[in-house]
């Protein structure tokens, strides 16, 4: 074959079709964007925190070193160790108090007890820190803080006055980063440790490993024997494993992975159907120059190599800008991830970065064989003939009945041309229903997100908590400072009183019931459960039943759908629970959405627990306010009220939620792009077929404008159509793919999260196929709109 | 109609199309512009239908300068004024005999069952009546052109344009189609025809118009349509 006659006449195909052209490299271009944006995410998604420890040199281990006992050679002897891959330290550290002004809030507001580690530099070879905003302490009185701590209270810039040592120092929060195992909550200039420690505190350092073998617990264990018995005998104060901090990510991700690995599965199968649409309706487009290259003596493989070449040279361009497109989207939104995820950096990784180009090269290659080697068998006057003008015939029983319709005649024309190819209509049709059901499938989603992350966090129910000091865990992470006060411990019989006291004052409370929570052994369960016990009605605080009901009465509980998996119990069963030594029968009336300690929890009410547990004493109270009130403002006011000795904390979604429904938001709104080039595409086509046509309107007196509606219903009646049958198969989907998914993370989800549809949303649902029939067809259309009568007459 | 000094070049170093071509067309007269293939026949009829403008001069029809119409404006004066009638029909395939009548009458805005019943009696006069629910695919060349005749009337133009319309047809044909714009021609409708059929512009035509290299050659009057 040679090659002489294809190169031209593929460059002489791009020239001519260039808006052809250009529409296949800008779907190939989104669509590989979007991939590479999915399958970075899905990618990182599936591990991040390995991800991210393998790339930070994650500390498996991290221990505190007593300075006055190991010299710094015998500490610099452990990286010799057996086992011991990497060491870095020994950077000496300090639990310090502090305390900030707020503007607004009278008097300094206490922070928490924070670890300030020393080091000079973020990098090392061991606990690669992360620096996500401002710079790496350089001076003394200077504070990098971790993103942990970064918020309202402590930002960029704040100054914090430590408390207890003598002249009070004063530090600058200058950075903010994060370290991959929490290795410290800010670090600061080495020198200045010892100006922050308070008279006799004995001179400690963190000195931070990696091993050979560090995956479970017993192995970090040995790990951490073998370091102590190197230094001398009580050296090693303390020594932080890597793996709670691993499990800690795992769970709070655990219910929210598969939703992003279902969106992402259904984007890249979406975005294959289009492709493959746009690119066969291209050659079929092509098909009557196909005919004249074969009466002028093309053979058809070079017929086939002439048509291939043109499609896959716009692909190339497309998937090239497009890998870098989706790397640039994704820098963001994986940035957003990290941090949510509490992990370093994510970026997409290189194979992804090389597949989905190779991958979307090869689809569109096949999707442009296919109907290039029909046309190439095809004899040069039947492929004219295909590729001319719709097969007379079709069509026209539609153009009768629209015709009847009091309907203005460009309207019904417009609707009737699209029976007569009715093979590229069904094309554009799967393209809208694709991109029109993504839009009803990620307003579904979204919706059941949010609701999920107001389930997980309690933000909506009880958007504040008022904690007694004695410590206890949180329900959900805590998201908000610590209100004015907190730290200071007032008496027991104090603490029970205030809070009752200070939220019937308030005007913005709402209700509140106090909560305790005791630690249960639970048949069949290896380790001890939480029991939360509420002090009179609770059925407000968030948990949403997915079966059963509330508890009524003593010895009645709620129980989250993996609970009832493991113990292989249902609701309406007994279980003996052990609680302080005390056996207490339950029974199980309901089952909850929540996600606490992977589903390992109960839920009851105070008689249940006070049997078991003499002098039950509430550990926090939650509150629900009255609509309108602002939730931090009634955070600081009944901090101010309470004074010491209370946590005052808000309950915020995590905002790992909003990073999500940003990312299906942008997929989303992707895919409706890629659709609404499938229709451009086909317009352009059909515009095409149509020259002629369109110049005898024009002759006959068909306005430009009239010429613009008429096009554009070309497609309107197929967006509509596909628009009301995206609605039900976009439902049928998220109906379908949330529970898989959730019961994929060990929970059943509630009725409340799958029905979210409202009317008045569905209508408009309805319409999102017309929207992206119009919006691909109005560039076209006026182009038809503008092309000169007497050249589109003298057209064949 | 009144052309002024017209100019159509389509390629500003190239060759006029159409070389400072002046003409006038009284109401109710037949003007059969002729010419060797090239000479700018066809431009000279797209100029007066507005299908294209000029590079130089003004073009008037019915008293309305339509060099200076937007498209918009052309479209609605084609729809009023003009009727025109093609080489190869230019009938749409996919509408039926009747709706490619109607179809100026709609776009005009004509009422709806005026519009029915002007279809109804053009269709009857130019007795293709049992064929309105036919598609034109399945008319002889004849007929359709009748049902083109019929679509250039049915908003009752000021002037009618023929380019050729009787050159897809054999003579037999040709001679029937002839006959109806002669009866047009003699109830008073004026018409431009571009012809290359000397017979066709002796019998329809008071007056021939010879076209060469795009300009106006000849003027001959007297050819005579008896009225």
């Amino acid at each position: 074959m040679r090659p002489g006659p294809v190169v031209r006449a593929v460059r002489g195909g791009l020239s001519r079709r260039r808006v052809q052209t250009v529409v296949i490299g800008l779907v190939v271009l989104i669509f590989t964007a979007a991939c590479t944006l999915a399958l970075g995410l899905l990618v990182d998604s599936s591990a991040p925190f390995d991800h991210a420890f393998a790339a930070q040199r994650g500390a498996h281990l991290a221990t505190a070193v007593d300075l006055a006992k190991a010299t710094p050679a015998q500490i610099a002897a452990t990286a010799h160790l057996p086992g011991v891959t990497a060491m870095s330290g020994p950077y000496a550290e300090v639990v310090i108090s502090g305390q900030v002004s707020l503007p607004g809030i009278p008097g300094p507001v206490r922070l928490p007890l924070v670890t300030l580690a020393g080091r000079a530099r973020p990098g090392g070879p061991v606990d690669d820190i992360t620096l996500d905003s401002g710079r790496w302490v350089r001076n003394p009185g200077e504070v990098v803080i971790s993103r942990d701590l970064d918020g309202p209270t402590l930002k960029l810039g704040q100054q914090v006055t430590v408390t207890g040592v003598p002249g009070a120092p004063r530090l600058t929060v200058v950075g903010i980063a994060k370290s991959i195992t929490d290795s410290a909550g800010g670090w600061v200039m080495p020198a200045e440790i010892a100006a922050l420690a308070a008279h006799g505190t004995p001179p400690l350092a963190q000195v931070l490993y990696r091993f050979a073998t560090a995956g479970t617990t017993t192995q970090v264990s040995a790990d951490l024997a073998e370091v102590g018995a190197a230094l001398p005998a009580g050296a090693v104060t303390g020594g932080q494993s890597y793996l709670p901090i691993r499990l800690q990510a795992s769970e709070s991700l655990a219910p929210i992975v598969p939703f992003v690995v279902a969106f992402g599965i259904i984007g890249l199968v979406m975005s294959v159907l289009i492709v493959s649409n746009v690119v066969s309706g291209a050659v079929v487009a092509g098909y009557r120059r196909i005919g004249i290259l074969k009466s002028i003596g093309f053979t058809p493989a070079q017929v086939v190599a002439a048509y291939v070449g043109q499609v896959v040279f716009s692909a190339v361009i497309g998937c090239l800008a497009g890998v870098a497109l989706g790397n640039l989207l994704s820098a963001p939104l994986l940035s957003k991830t990290a941090n949510v995820y509490g992990v370093g950096v994510l970026t997409v990784p290189t194979w992804v970065s090389v597949l989905v180009p190779a991958a979307v090269c090869v689809l569109v290659g096949i999707a442009a064989l296919l109907p290039a080697l029909r046309a190439g068998r095809l004899s040069a006057i039947q492929a004219i003939a295909t590729g001319r003008a719709p097969r007379s015939g079709r069509g026209y029983a539609a153009h009768r009945l629209l015709g009847r319709l009091r309907l203005p005649r460009p309207v019904t024309i417009g609707l009737a041309t699209p029976f007569a190819r009715p093979a590229r209509t069904a094309v554009t049709l799967v393209a809208i229903v694709c991109g029109a059901g993504t839009v009803t499938f990620a307003v579904g989603l979204s919706t059941s997100l949010s609701m999920v992350a107001a389930a997980v966090s309690h933000s909506a129910s009880e958007p504040v908590q008022i904690a007694l000091s004695g410590g206890f865990e949180h329900k959900a992470r805590p998201a908000a400072p610590a209100g004015p006060g907190a730290g200071q411990q007032p008496s027991p019989a104090a603490q029970q009183r205030a809070p009752q006291a200070a939220l019937r004052a308030e005007p913005g409370t709402l209700r509140y019931v106090a909560e305790a929570v005791q630690q249960a052994n639970v048949p069949g369960l290896a380790h001890q459960i939480p029991v939360h016990a509420f002090r009179g009605n609770a059925t407000w605080t968030g948990y949403d039943l997915i079966s059963g009901r509330w508890y009524r009465g003593p010895g009645e509980v709620e129980v989250p759908t993996y609970f009832l998996t493991v113990t292989g119990k249902a609701v309406g069963d007994t279980v003996t629970i052990t609680v302080g030594g005390a056996q207490v029968p339950v029974r199980i009336v309901g089952e909850v959405f929540d996600t606490e300690n992977r589903g390992l929890a109960m839920l009851t009410g105070w008689p249940t627990l006070a049997r078991a547990v003499p002098g039950l004493a509430p550990q926090w109270y939650d509150v629900a306010l009255r609509p309108g009130t602002n939730a931090q403002a009634y955070a600081n006011a009944i901090g101010g009220k309470l004074g010491p000795g209370f946590d005052v904390s808000l309950n915020a979604n995590d905002p790992f939620f909003l990073t999500l429904v940003g990312m299906i938001g942008i997929l989303t709104l992707m895919l409706a792009l890629v659709a609404g080039l499938g229709v451009l595409n086909t317009v352009v086509l059909s515009t095409r077929d149509r020259v002629h046509d369109i110049g005898v309107f024009k002759a006959l007196g068909m306005t430009p404008r009239q010429i613009i509606v008429m096009v554009v219903c070309w497609v309107a009646g197929t967006g509509l159509a596909a628009g009301l049958l995206a609605v039900p198969a976009g439902i049928a989907l998220h109906r379908y793919v949330l529970p898989v998914m959730a019961q994929s993370a060990g929970t059943n989800v509630p009725a409340s999260f799958l029905h979210v549809y409202r009317l008045d949303e569905l209508a408009l649902l309805g319409l999102s196929g017309l929207v992206i029939a119009v919006l691909g067809a109005l560039l076209p259309a006026g182009w038809a709109a503008k092309i000169s009568t007497a050249s589109a007459l003298r057209a064949e | 109609m009144q052309l002024s000094d017209v100019s159509k070049r389509y390629d500003n170093d190239g060759p006029a199309a159409v070389d400072r071509v002046s003409l006038d067309l009284a109401t109710g007269e037949s003007v059969a512009v002729m010419g060797p293939s090239g000479s700018g026949k066809s431009t000279l009829l797209n100029l007066v239908a507005g299908l294209d403008r000029p590079s130089a001069g003004t073009v008037t029809v019915a008293g309305e300068r339509i060099d200076t119409l937007s498209e918009t404006g052309l479209a609605r004066f084609r729809g009023r004024r003009i009727g025109m009638i093609f080489q190869f029909f230019n009938l749409l395939d996919d509408l039926t005999v009747a709706d490619n009548v109607l179809l100026p009458a709609q776009l005009a805005g004509m009422p709806r069952a005026r519009a029915r019943a002007r279809v109804g009696q053009l269709l009857e006069a130019l007795r293709i009546e049992r064929h309105r629910d036919a598609y034109p695919a399945r008319l002889s060349g004849g007929e359709r052109q009748r049902v083109a005749i019929a679509r250039a009337l049915v908003n009752q133009p000021d002037l009618l344009l023929a380019d050729e319309p009787t050159g897809a047809l054999d003579t037999a044909t040709g001679e029937g189609i002839c006959e109806l714009l002669l009866d047009l021609v003699r109830s008073g409708q004026s018409m431009l025809l571009v012809t290359h059929n000397p017979d066709l512009a002796a019998r329809c035509a008071s007056r021939t118009i010879q076209l060469v290299d795009g300009s106006l050659v000849s003027d001959v009057r007297g050819a005579g349509v008896p009225r």
